[in-house]
């Protein structure tokens, strides 16, 4: 058996087994809701959230405080923010 | 309708070129072509009458096939469904049958290691009786191109077959 025999011999099979032309020219696919449903109710609750989202209230600019203040809370701070006691120490 | 008696012609052809774009998978191909059947229903895809009738089916079929196998695939990521797609078993009836069952999926086994186009224009030429020019069309490959993935997939179809069909 020669390679064109082989593909002969496979088209009969597949051929003979092929289902009805009139059953699938005339049927309408189905299609599934699920997809298109879930789809929509995904941009649904997009929209809302966009749309109803609560607005956070606008701060006071003399309330406002950096949000990396602590970087400069750094160890031994208080010995450059106070005076040292040069009296004392004579003693 | 015209179209529709000359494609009812190309209906055996058209299953086994689908059962061929989905990986012999019976039940995939027969949602594939009912699918290529409602889009020409449908007006969705239609015949210009540049090529002939069955190159341009069988690439609208080529085309569908490819499109719900990315749909399947994305299905499966989504639903971690990662079953096993399995060929359909070939149910011979007598002995000649069962040696032309035997030589199929000797033939089928061999085809499925080999590239996607080499395996697809093999099938038009040899399966489909096109021309490697047809078979380029209905790949929407060059002619060149079609030509290479045809002599380099031939080649190791017969290295593949070879002691198995005593060719």
């Amino acid at each position: 058996m020669n390679l064109q025999q082989a593909f002969d011999a496979l088209r009969q099979q597949e051929a003979a087994s092929a289902p009805r032309f009139d059953r699938m020219w005339r049927a309408r696919a189905p299609r599934s809701l699920t997809p298109r449903l879930a789809f929509a109710a995904m941009l649904l609750i997009t929209v809302a959230v966009l749309v109803f989202q609560p607005k956070k209230p606008q701060p006071s600019i003399t309330a406002w405080k950096a949000p990396t203040d602590f970087l400069l809370q750094t160890p031994g701070r208080e010995l450059l923010t106070s005076v040292p006691d040069l009296k004392g120490s004579r003693q | 309708m015209e179209i529709e008696r000359e494609i009812e012609e190309l209906h055996a052809a058209s299953f086994g070129w689908a059962m061929s774009c989905c990986g012999r998978n019976r039940q995939d191909a027969e949602e594939v072509l009912q699918d290529v059947y409602v889009k020409i229903f449908e007006g969705k895809a239609r015949f210009d009458g540049r090529s002939t009738l069955k190159t341009w089916l069988f690439s609208v079929i080529r085309r569908t096939a490819a499109s719900q196998t990315r749909q399947r695939m994305l299905h499966d990521v989504l639903t971690a469904k990662w079953a096993r797609r399995e060929l359909d078993p070939v149910s011979p009836t007598s002995d000649a049958a069962a040696q032309h069952a035997q030589t199929s999926e000797a033939l089928i086994a061999a085809l499925q290691q080999l590239a996607r186009r080499q395996r697809e224009v093999l099938e038009l030429v040899f399966y489909h009786d096109m021309t490697v020019e047809e078979a380029a069309a209905a790949m929407g490959v060059s002619l060149g191109s079609a030509r290479v993935h045809y002599d380099r997939g031939k080649k190791q179809l017969l290295a593949r077959l070879n002691g198995k069909l005593s060719l």
